[in-house]
């Protein structure tokens, strides 16, 4: 669904991804730990070009996204992404920022995307919310809505960027059991995230880097009780 | 002191002649026109001009800047000469189409300034956000980005048009005559030089005064949303 073939990206001087190679499967969920600076968000922005590479072709659903004339939104649209930061549409309702995309992209009429929307926010549990701004929500609120928009595309896979780190802890619980429902309904996912229950608990793979380098790609039973890497070891003595 | 108002403002000026008011209220008139017409034009030019600026591409970046370093970097007089003997030097054009050009012009490259400014005070993941989801730049610009931005510069927008009701009173030295034009008129027909400016001047403090009372209040209406 996603292949990621001999990635980098430079900022400046700085190398921040040298060479990732990563192949995510359908209906696969690869959680994707490191510590901070390990190239992990910005593997992901890469996936759909919110980012640059520097080098390294990308193919999302059997197209090369990293392709001179690939035709981005049109890639972008089978990719859902959620952000650190939610970054809701602060001038549109919650309604509106479910339905926008859809129609100015002319892949839903107005009504059959507002039908749509309303069935995602009852899925996430915010039907009730449909008319109010985002600034009255709170953030676990906001995440969920920032899900539900992005499934309003019907995307083929979803990247979530460390879609927690950014909640008060009491309310981190709600966002994850809505991508554990995707996952359990077979939605292909990139997760990165610090939350090590979690990604014991939903990923197929996971997926540790360190330094810019995919260092270890294994299960979560193997990855939690025997890492192979001693950076992991590390990693994991400190979190865990 | 009375008596001076009244024969400069209320009486004929000379039989079959307007008075004094009417031939200021006519020439305020004008420069409401020009005014209106510059931030319309102004507005438009100013937009596109950011949008140009804050463009990836050099191509649509380096003309913006230099129209605005070259606009702003000039006397506004002089632009509006260069526009009237100039450019429309051999164009039959009234004075007030030349004047709202001219302003226009002058007044985009001050409000590209102010857009682009909102545009970089819209957090950076608004457009990340549209654009993974598939929306084209455009899009997210028209939709999310400049309806946010133009919320946050309604206030230097409201100063930049009160700004411009001031600047159009150099608009005389093409022949057109507006409130200020007016007043000057009016003190060489009267001989009173105290009574038409100093209305000139109350007239444009009312101006001013009532349009930056409008803009407050539907600053404070946006800011409750």
């Amino acid at each position: 669904m996603i292949r990621i073939e001999n990635l980098r990206k430079r900022f400046g001087n700085n190398d921040v991804l040298k060479g990732v190679n990563l192949h995510v499967r359908p209906k696969e969920a690869v959680c994707i730990l490191g510590p901070s600076g390990s190239g992990k968000s910005t593997l992901l922005h890469c996936v759909n070009r919110l980012s640059e590479p520097t080098e390294g072709r990308i193919f999302v659903d059997g197209e090369e996204i990293t392709a001179k004339n690939a035709d981005l939104p049109a890639l972008r649209r089978k990719l859902g992404m959620v952000f650190q930061h939610f970054n809701l549409f602060s001038n549109k309702t919650v309604l509106e920022n479910l339905t926008l995309a859809p129609v100015l992209s002319g892949i839903m009429s107005p009504e059959n995307a507002e039908e749509k929307a309303l069935t995602l926010l009852e899925r996430v549990g915010l039907k009730e919310k449909a008319a109010a701004y985002p600034h009255s929500l709170s953030g676990g609120q906001k995440q969920r809505v920032a899900i539900a928009r992005a499934l309003c595309m019907s995307p083929k896979a979803m990247l979530f960027d460390e879609p927690t780190s950014a909640l008060d802890p009491e309310m981190v619980k709600e966002v994850l059991n809505v991508i554990r429902e995707l996952a359990d309904n077979g939605m292909t996912m990139m997760i990165v995230t610090h939350e090590m229950n979690f990604a014991r608990e939903v990923a197929d793979r996971i997926v540790f880097m360190d330094g810019g380098n995919v260092i270890e790609d294994a299960t979560p039973a193997e990855f939690f009780s025997a890492p192979k890497t001693q950076r992991a070891k590390e990693f994991l003595g400190k979190i865990l | 002191m009375q008596d001076r108002i009244i024969r400069c403002l209320f009486e004929p000026l000379g039989t079959g002649q307007p008075n004094g008011l009417s031939l200021l209220i006519n020439g305020l008139g004008n420069t409401l026109l020009i005014t209106f017409g510059a931030v319309l034009l102004g507005a438009f030019l100013g937009v596109g001009l950011a949008v140009m600026r804050s463009s990836e591409k050099r191509a649509w970046r380096i003309p913006a800047f230099l129209y605005i370093e070259c606009v702003r970097g000039t006397p506004v007089l002089v632009q509006l000469f260069i526009i009237n003997f100039v450019v429309f030097a051999s164009v039959a054009v009234d004075k007030w189409t030349v004047a709202i050009i001219a302003f226009g012009i002058n007044s985009a490259a001050y409000v590209s300034e102010i857009v682009r400014a909102g545009i970089n005070a819209v957090a950076e993941g608004q457009m990340q956000a549209a654009l993974s989801l598939g929306m084209t730049k455009a899009a997210a610009m028209r939709h999310i980005i400049l309806p946010q931005a133009f919320k946050k510069i309604l206030p230097a927008l409201g100063n930049e048009f009160i700004v411009l009701i001031k600047e159009t009173s150099v608009v005389g030295f093409i022949g057109g005559i507006d409130l200020m034009r007016a007043g000057d008129i009016l003190r060489s027909k009267t001989y009173d030089a105290v009574v038409p400016l100093f209305t000139v001047a109350v007239i444009y403090l009312i101006l001013t005064v009532a349009l930056s009372q409008i803009l407050q209040a539907v600053e404070r209406k946006w800011s409750r949303r």
